[in-house]
This record gives structure tokens, sequence and C-alpha cells, in this order.
């Protein structure tokens, strides 16, 4: 059975499969994270409790954050090398090159983009607020970091909430293709009911992608 | 004219049904373990090459296959478009081996071998069941029982079919079979290759020379029989529906070699191809014969007439075949059908630019069944018309003139499908035998794979164990002598650079076929081909234009070589169909008609097949006779009114 | 149907053998007729390079009715030239216009090594058939045809991916350089049919191997396949591929101890 494993993990289908799952856990670990946001427009207590309950889960929490980037570090390693061979199956490229129309599109075609562009958007985001200035506050008598006032702070540049929303349309084009994709490579493609996952894909972009950015702008808005 | 032994035919003895079985049961045994011991040469990848190499692999024999694609996946076979027939009496409309047998003699208006045909219809069965094992998707009914089409020249539904791509489904269902035997090693492939001349030791077929398209060289391969499996000769017209590699050469010089070439001027001409539309085309193509199921075949009644077809009312138009046939109307078989549209192109009726087509037209269909219900049957070939021509069927009648489709003829051989050449066995429509003048649609596809799978197997054994086999390698003079030979002549057709290209003169030579050997032959105009052939070869020797050397892929050295052939088949085609006193199927003599046209046989003189032997350059063929005996048909004139 | 002669500029991809340096050539065609196919006009422009003393271009072709796959060229960077449902062979002149330029390539893939100029080996793709695209049948075991019932709807389904005529647009045309829509439509259409079920976990194994031993690329689903594919072949038949892939790997053995009696 571990053979079979093996085989499985080295294998394109394998590992196409690899990055999907990890793919679609994202996709719901961004669902779960714009719900964490959509506090930040509650208001600063709601946030910072939400955040303090969470740093509260204790070893539940190294655990989540491991597998987060277990999940992120994987999916990226994988697509990584996928890339890779496929730049090098090409051999010889072509002097000119054009797309149909009808299959390969702008989404699919920059899915390494705007991965590569998730990634720097990911590492700055955990610099600028997990490691970034650290206040405290005091809600209910209890003592916690204001993290509430950190974002509030960032997002009052302008610049910094450009970035976040061009990262954000990134993610949102990343996702328009990644989500039905995976059902793609899973082989769950049936005629009759992918085209429903194909817009529901589109439908989860737009609304994480563009739910993220919103909320930033109208963090922008607040703080400025 | 003369009868040789050579040409005995080894039919077995007893009632024709039994004939196989017996045949079966008297053959000699290569017992398995034996098998391994032996090697076998098949040339072509088709449906007889193909089922062949696969079927004689699993038998343990070691087979070295041989085609000129880049894959065996891609030889011819894999055009036809209409079915594969059998009689399975899946219908239950009164079929039978017998009546398939019957109309397979009949349609070849009783020019082919009792036996052979017999035992194609026997084995008809065998070939659906074994295609449908391989995964073959063939057209099914909702309940999921195998559907039929009924197809021209039948008045039963025994046509099996893959949408429009019944060929191209049995034919990657044969290589499939191939590739799982290449997988296991007993198939040895040699792709891009082109072979060049046939090694006759002591007698026996042991290998042949080939060479390898891509880097130029040539090769030598022995083995214990070879199979030529190479397919038909229609390109010799140019203009053909046949492929641009298809070609004559292996069988051309296997008969060259010895191996007679028998009725070489049956050839197939197809009613329903997409006109030739300029002097740059390439190659014809083929609209499904099943179009004429609810297209009515029409030209203006007037000469130069210049009104678009849907503004020339129903009075000024001529429904030529529903006129002469009135029975079959648009189903008359494809030799009469083809014929009318020449005699209505030679009255000045003909329709298009080149005046070279009439029209079969759909409109009363789509108005009496609708245009989902006749887009639902044809659709696919409808974009094809639409693709190539650049007019829409459904608006506009399409243009349709006949072209050289299939050859009946092809290399003599026996019961055994063995040649006059000792080994050397030769299938599929490379062979002469089982169609006799005129092919039935939908009967090629049965032919090939039945001598691939099913014959052969069984004879190539009794060979084996029958004959005495020495050790020969590639060392043999014989192998020296006859790659000099090839060498020789590449290397004067490389050195002669004349002013003209391969492809014109193969275009002149298709001219003069098409217009004396084509439809419709007269004495005069075979002599007229004769000497115009012989001074066209002349200055292909002379003047043709071969560029680059033989060291690499010159592509331009191998259509010269296979023109080569098809100058002196064309030749051999004139002077049988000159020979040949009478009108028969596929081989129409103007002075042999009826008064209202209809082919008027000679069963007196020409109840034969007409064997041409080799006798050497420039010396005349000899021409060997096999009378073809009909013990159980009654010999009778086709009608078709 | 016109005689109006159409002029056309190619730029053509030439290169003497795999080892060769390849490089474009400018050729002028300025006998176009708008009912050539692309292949009579490269055929025009080969007898003009013959009668100059000229290498003419080598492609390759052979049936020229778009069923036997041999036809193979990038043309403006779309293969086939991106006509829906169209070869090259079956690609007319009059989708162009007076005075184009036209670049023509070979398929591009490490897997289809070049042969010359615009012809290219794909042998790569008889050994993922060699693998197991095949349903071992051998000669003389067949039941009658009408011993196993296939639903209409599945020889449907079998008939859509089995129309694949193996000539490699996919794997032109794929951003990746991948050819599982090729091996796909073989998977898809033997694992539907029950006569393919038998030998499925281990064909789908074998094969996807071997696909990817052979320097294939891997899909990522831009499905840019399916657009070029001359045939149509959809990617359901990719998806059941992939399904069949992780069922065979998760439940496909061989028992030990298999052999024969003595």
């Amino acid at each position: 059975m571990s053979g079979a494993v093996t085989t499985f993990l080295r294998s394109s289908i394998g590992r196409k499969q690899l990055i999907a799952v990890s793919g679609l856990l994202l996709c719901g670990f961004l669902v779960a994270h714009l719900a964490g946001n959509v506090l930040l427009l509650v208001g600063s207590d709601a946030f910072n409790i939400y955040a303090y309950k969470l740093h509260q889960l204790g070893p539940l929490l190294y655990v989540a954050e491991a597998g987060l980037v277990a999940l992120f570090g994987g999916h990226l390693a994988l697509a990584m090398k996928l890339t890779w061979e496929n730049k090098v199956a090409r051999g010889q490229k072509y002097y000119v090159k054009n797309r149909t129309g009808r299959g390969e599109t702008i989404m699919s075609a920059t899915m390494p983009y705007t991965g590569l562009i998730i990634l720097v958007f990911l590492v700055l985001h955990i610099i600028q607020f997990k490691y970034g200035p650290y206040y405290s506050t005091e809600v209910d008598g209890v003592m916690m970091r204001d993290l509430y006032k950190t974002v509030i702070e960032y997002f009052a540049s302008p610049l910094n909430t450009a970035w976040y929303v061009v990262a954000m349309f990134a993610a949102a084009v990343h996702t328009s293709h990644g989500f039905a994709s995976s059902f793609q490579s899973f082989g769950w493609n049936h005629p009759k009911w992918m085209p429903g996952v194909k817009s529901i894909g589109v439908i989860y972009a737009i609304a994480v992608g563009g739910g993220f950015a919103l909320i930033t702008i109208l963090l922008h808005v607040k703080g400025a | 004219m003369s009868s040789s032994n050579k040409l005995d035919p080894k039919i077995p003895d007893g009632p024709l049904a039994q004939k196989w079985d017996k045949h079966r049961f008297d053959s000699k045994l290569v017992n398995p373990a034996n098998k391994r011991k032996y090697s076998v040469i098949v040339v072509g990848t088709g449906l007889a090459g193909a089922s062949a190499a696969a079927t004689l692999a699993e038998l343990g024999y070691n087979v070295s296959s041989f085609c000129i694609q880049d894959s065996s996946r891609r030889a011819h076979s894999i055009a036809a478009q209409g079915g594969i027939n059998a009689a399975k009496n899946y219908q239950n409309d009164g079929d039978s081996i017998q009546r398939l047998f019957y109309d397979t003699v009949k349609g070849g208006d009783y020019r082919a071998r009792e036996a052979n045909v017999y035992r194609l219809a026997q084995v008809s069965n065998n070939i659906i069941d074994q295609m449908v094992a391989q995964g073959v998707p063939f057209a099914r009914e909702y309940g999921g029982y195998l559907d039929n089409r009924s197809f021209g020249g039948a008045q039963v539904s025994r046509t099996f079919y893959a949408r429009g791509q019944t060929g191209q489904q049995l034919l990657l269902g044969a290589y499939s079979g191939m590739m799982k035997m290449v997988a296991k090693g007993k198939i040895k492939e040699y792709n891009r290759r082109e072979m060049l001349d046939l090694v006759v030791v002591n007698g026996q077929a042991r290998g042949i020379i080939t060479r390898n398209l891509v880097n130029g060289e040539l090769e030598r391969h022995v083995a214990d029989a070879v199979l030529l499996c190479t397919g038909g000769y229609g390109n010799v017209f140019f203009l053909s529906t046949n492929a641009m590699a298809s070609n004559v050469t292996a069988a051309w010089r296997a008969h060259k070699r010895g191996a007679y070439m028998a009725n070489p001027c049956f050839t197939q001409i197809h009613p329903t191809c997409i006109p030739v539309h300029g002097d740059y085309q390439s190659k014809l193509t083929l609209m499904s014969e099943s179009l004429r199921n609810d297209g009515r075949v029409w030209v203006p009644k007037k000469k130069d007439e210049t009104r678009k077809p849907n503004d020339i009312p129903e009075e000024d138009r001529d429904y030529y075949l529903e006129r002469v046939y009135p029975s079959f109307g648009n189903l008359a078989p494809r030799d009469v059908s083809s014929r009318q549209a020449k005699y209505r192109t030679d009255e000045g009726l003909g329709v298009g630019p080149t005046k070279l087509a009439v029209y079969l037209d759909f409109r009363d269909a789509i108005k009496r069944d609708g245009l989902s219900t006749i887009a639902g049957k044809y659709g696919n070939l409808f974009e094809m018309y639409e693709r190539i021509v650049g007019e829409d069927p459904y608006k506009t009648p399409m243009m349709i003139y006949p072209a050289v489709h299939y050859t009946m003829g092809g290399l003599w051989v026996d019961y055994n499908l063995q040649s006059t050449i000792p080994g050397l066995h030769v299938l599929g429509e490379a062979n002469f035998s089982d169609h006799g003048a005129n092919r039935l649609g939908a009967s090629a596809l049965m032919q090939g794979l039945a001598d691939g799978y099913f014959v052969i197997p069984y004879t190539l054994g009794h060979y084996f164990a029958s004959n005495k086999i020495e050790k020969v390698s590639t060392d043999h003079e014989a192998f020296a002598e006859a790659e000099t030979k090839v060498k020789q002549q590449s290397d004067k057709l490389l050195s002669l650079k004349g002013s003209r290209t391969v492809d014109e003169f193969h275009r002149d030579l298709g001219h003069i076929m098409w217009e004396e050997v084509g439809m419709a032959r007269s004495e005069q105009g075979l002599k007229k081909a004769i000497s115009d052939i012989r001074k066209l070869k002349d200055q292909f020797w002379k003047d043709v234009n071969v560029p680059g050397n033989s060291g690499n892929y010159n592509f331009e050295l191998h259509k010269a070589q296979r023109v080569a052939d098809f100058l002196e088949l064309g030749e051999l085609m004139a002077l049988d169909a000159l020979e040949r006193n009478e009108s028969c199927g596929g081989h129409f003599r103007t002075e042999y008609q009826s008064q209202d046209g209809e082919a008027v046989r000679d069963d007196e003189k020409f109840c034969h097949v007409a064997a041409w032997e080799w006798t050497g350059e420039g010396k005349s063929p000899i021409r060997h006779v096999e009378e073809l005996k009909y013990e159980n048909v009654k010999l009778a004139t086709r009608s078709y009114k | 149907m016109s005689d109006a002669n159409m002029v056309i500029y190619l730029k053509v991809w030439r290169q003497a053998n795999g080892a060769a340096e390849g490089k474009f050539v400018d050729y002028k065609v300025d006998t176009v007729s708008p009912d050539m196919s692309f292949l009579e006009m490269f055929d025009v422009l080969n007898n003009e390079l013959v009668k100059k003393g000229e290498d003419p271009i080598a492609f390759d072709h052979d049936c020229r009715e778009g069923i036997c796959g041999m036809c193979s060229m990038m043309i403006n960077g779309k293969a086939h030239g991106g006509q829906l449902n169209t070869t090259t062979c079956q690609l007319h002149m009059r989708k162009f216009k007076s005075g184009d330029s036209i670049v023509v390539e070979p398929w591009r893939s490490r897997a289809f090594p070049l042969v010359k100029d615009l012809a290219v080996d794909r042998s790569a793709f008889d050994k993922i058939i060699q693998a197991g695209g095949y349903v071992s049948a051998s000669t003389g075991n067949a039941p009658d045809a009408n011993a196993n019932l296939i639903p209409k709807t599945i020889a449907d389904i079998a008939m859509d991916a089995a129309a694949c005529i193996g000539c490699g647009a996919c794997v032109a045309s794929c951003p990746n350089g991948s050819a599982m829509l090729f091996m796909g439509a073989k998977i898809s259409q033997l694992a539907v049919l029950p006569q393919g079920e038998p030998e499925s976990a281990k064909r789908t194994l074998n094969m996807v191997k071997t696909h990817d031993e052979l320097l294939f690329g891997n899909c990522t689903n831009h499905a840019e396949c399916v657009a070029t594919c001359p045939k149509g072949i959809s990617m359901e038949h990719i998806a059941r591929m992939n399904r069949e892939y992780t069922k065979a790997t998760f439940s496909y053995f061989e028992p030990k101890n298999a052999g024969g009696a003595g």
C-alpha cells in the first residue's frame, strides 16, 4: 500500500489532486478568515475579543497554524514543481502562441503569477499584523492585544490599502480558476452540474476576494 | 492467354458451406512451442495488417510490422466512414450467411471466387464479436443491443457502424490489439518505413528491403514469410479518396518478383465525392453514400444553365437516377450511379464552376422530415462539406461527383491468401480476391479483418507446417541484389534533375487514367492510354526533378519511386481493360452495353480472373487465366431498374 | 468558389533534422486560391521550391480528410489554426485574407522530437497506448456481440472519447505540454465500457505512469486541449481518468502467488 501511495504522490495526477485538496481547504480557511474580518466592521471590541479568544485556544491554535503552514507550503511546493515541469515539457518555445479563446483563460494562465502575489502578500501580511505593532487594550476588564488598532493604522495609508486590494484581486483571480479546477482534478466533472460548479467558483472568488477588498477599503475610509 | 498451374486456387472440396471447416481441419498445425521459432513480416498496418500482426503475435509468432506513416494507427482504413457488414441477422429481416454471400457475389457482378466469398460471409459474424470484445463503440439501441443500418446493394440491414467513423474505430481496435503485443515484445514495429523490394530465396518470399524514410537508409529484413497488407492502388489516378501515401509500390515490386497481378482494371468509382475545384487539388473527399438515402440527385435540363440551383424550378430539373432507375432511384449501386453522373456531365449538363459536378439536394428531405431530423442524420457530413466547399448544404444543394475510391484488383492469391510466390501472402485490398468486379459498401472493412483475424492465422500455419524453410540471413546474396537494385533506381532518379516535378508527372498520369481507364473505357481510348502512358514514362525517366539526395528525409524521392511504379501499373491496367472485352461492375467498356446504356457481361469468354505475369522491363506481360466456377449461384444480369 | 488569387506571406520553421539548428524562413505564395486547403498551399509552395532546386518543406499529412491525425501544424500560434473541430488539412484558405502573414511552426513538446521542418515524432502516443490502452481480448475469445448489453448513452460516451485521432494538438496547444486529453480519452472510453472494465485499474495506473515518464507536462485544467481538439473531446474524459486513477491507487493490487497450476 505504501508503494501505491508513493506512486500516487509522485504521479502527475496524484500531485494535482493534492494541490486541489490543499487549495480547497485554503479556500475554506479564507471563508473563516473573512468571517473574522467582518468583525472589524462591527467594532474594535468585537474584533479584539475574537482575536483574543483565538489565542486562548493555546496548543490548538498552534496545531491549526501548523496545519495552515503545511497546507500552504504543500500547495506552493507542489505547484512550483508542477510549473517548472510544465515549462520544461514544452522544450523549445513557440515563436508565436495564441489562445483560441475557448480554453485557456487569463485566470488559468496566470495561476503561477497570482500565486506568487499571494505568497508575497502572505509573508507581508503575517509580518504586518501577527508580528506588527503591539498595542494593548482592556475589554470588559481583560487585558488583550489591540489588533484592531494595528489594522486601522495600517489601512490609514492609501498605498497599503491599494496593495491589499491588488492582492485580493489576485486571490480572486487565482480561486476563480482554482475552485472549479479542483473538482475537475478529483474527477468530479459531469455535464449536468459542472457548469454549476464553475459558477459557484466565480461567485466564491468575487465574494471572498471582493469581501476582503471591500473591508480594507471601508477600514481605510474609517481610519484615514 | 494461357492457363497456368501456378494459378491453382486450392479451393477445398465439398459443399460450399463446409469448405472452410473442412479446410481448417485438413490444414496442418504448428505446435505452440514451435510457433516461437517462426518469424513473419507484415507490411502495412491497416485493418488487414494490424489484425494479422496482432493475431499472429498472440499465437506466438515473432512479427515485424512495417508502416509508412509515423504511427500504425494512421493507416488509411481509418478513413472508412459507413460501416461493416455481417450476417448476424440481429434485425430478423431475413439475413443469413447465404444471403450475404449471394449479395456479395451479385454485387461483384459474378467475377469473384465463390468459396472465398462464402468464407468471408461466414467469418463476418466473428469479426463483429471480436471488435466488440476489443471495446469498439458500435452504435447501440437504447436497450443496449447493437444497431444496424442498411447500405447500397442489399435489402437487409446488416451494417454495423460507429457514427460516421466505423473504419477509424475498427482500425483503432485492431491497432490496440497490436500495441498490446508490441508491449509484450512479440511485435517489433518499424514506422516511417517503405517497402521497396521483396526478397525471394529458393523460390520462397523471405524478406523485404525497406527505406527508413527519416534518414533515407535502406534496410534488409528477413523472415520466414511475408504478408503484404498494403492496400489498393487508387492513387494511380492521382486524385482519389485514398490517402496521399497510399501506393502500389510494395505490391508492384512483389509483382516484378513473380507475384501475378489479377484484374488490375477493376476499380471502383464512388458516386458521392466532393468535386474537384482546381488544378492544385491534392485529393478527393468522399461523402458517405448514406447521403443518397435522403438526398435527390439532379442536373438542370438545359445546357448552360446560369440560374442558381434554388432558382431552378422543378420542371427544369432532371432527377436522372429516379428517371432511369425508378425502383432503386437515388440508391442505385455505386458503379451505376457514377456512370450516370458522367453521362450527364458529358452531355454538358454538369454544374458548378468546373461543370464536373451534379447536385445532391436535401431540400425535399428537409421539407418532409424537418431540419433537425436531417441534421441529426447527416450533421457531421454537412459540416465537413461546408468546411471544404464553403457552402451551406442545408440551404444550397451539395455538389458531388464520382471519384476513384477502391480497387478490386490486386495481387492474385489462392484460397490460402498465398500469391504465386510461396510464402508471400496478400491480405485486404492489396489482394484481388473477394469483391469481383465491384465491391459493395461496408464490405471492405469486413474483408480486411476477415483476412487478418480469421484466415491468415490458419493458412500461414499450414504453410509453415508443410514447407521446409531454410535458415537464411540478410547477408544472403538475394538481399544484396535486391538492395542494389533499389539503390540503383533511387540514384538514377536523383541524378536526372530534370525540369518537371514528380507531382506534375503523377497528375498527367492521373489525367490519362481518369479519361481513358476511368468510368467508361473503349478500345480506342485504352490503346491511346497505353501509348500515352509509355510516352509519359519515357519523359519521366528523362526529365523528372528529384531534388536532394537519398541520405535524409527526402519525400520527393519517395514519391518519385511510387510514381515510377504507378506508371507501369497504369499501363497494365489499360492493357487488362483492353483485353477484357465485356462490361462488368467497375469495368465498363462502351462497346459492350445494352441499348439503354447498361453493362453487358460476356460470361462465355470472361467468367475468369485475369492474372498478369511480369516478364521483364519493356517486355509484354503474360495474361493467365483462372476460370471461375459458379456452382451455387446462377449467373444473372444485374438489374436495378 | 472564386478564381481570385490570394497572396500569402509564410514564415515557416525549417530544420533539417532533430540535431540541426532550426530557423524561420519567409516565403511568398502568390497563387493561393480561397478553395485550397492549407496543405494544398504547401503543395504549391513545395512544387515551386523543387522547381527552383530548393529543399521542399517537410510536413506530415496523409488522409487529408481530417481523420488520420497525421497533419500537425501550429498556425499563427494555434494548433491546426484554431478553427473549431478542424484539422490542418481541413482548414481552407478562404479563412484568411490576401496579404496575410502566417507563422507556421511544428508541434513543440519535449516528448515529440522534431523529425524535419514541421514533422515531429509522436511515437510517445503509441507508447502510452502500449502501456494499457487496449482490452486484452485475443482473437477468438469473443462472446456474441450482443452478449453484453451496453446502453446507448454509455456507447455514446465511449464513442465521444474514441473519436480521438491522436494528432497531438492537445499536447501542442496545452500551455503545459500535457497529453492528458489524449490519454484520458482512451482511459475513459475503456472505463465506461463493460469490456474494458476488468483491466481498468491496471490500465490507468500504467498509462499515467508511462505518460509521466515520457516527460509530458501536467494538466492544470486550462482546457486549451479541448479547444483545439479537432474531434471536440471533452474535459470530462480527463476527469474520469482522474477518478479512475484515484480509485485504482487505493484499490488495485496484484495477488501474490498468482500463476497457473502445472
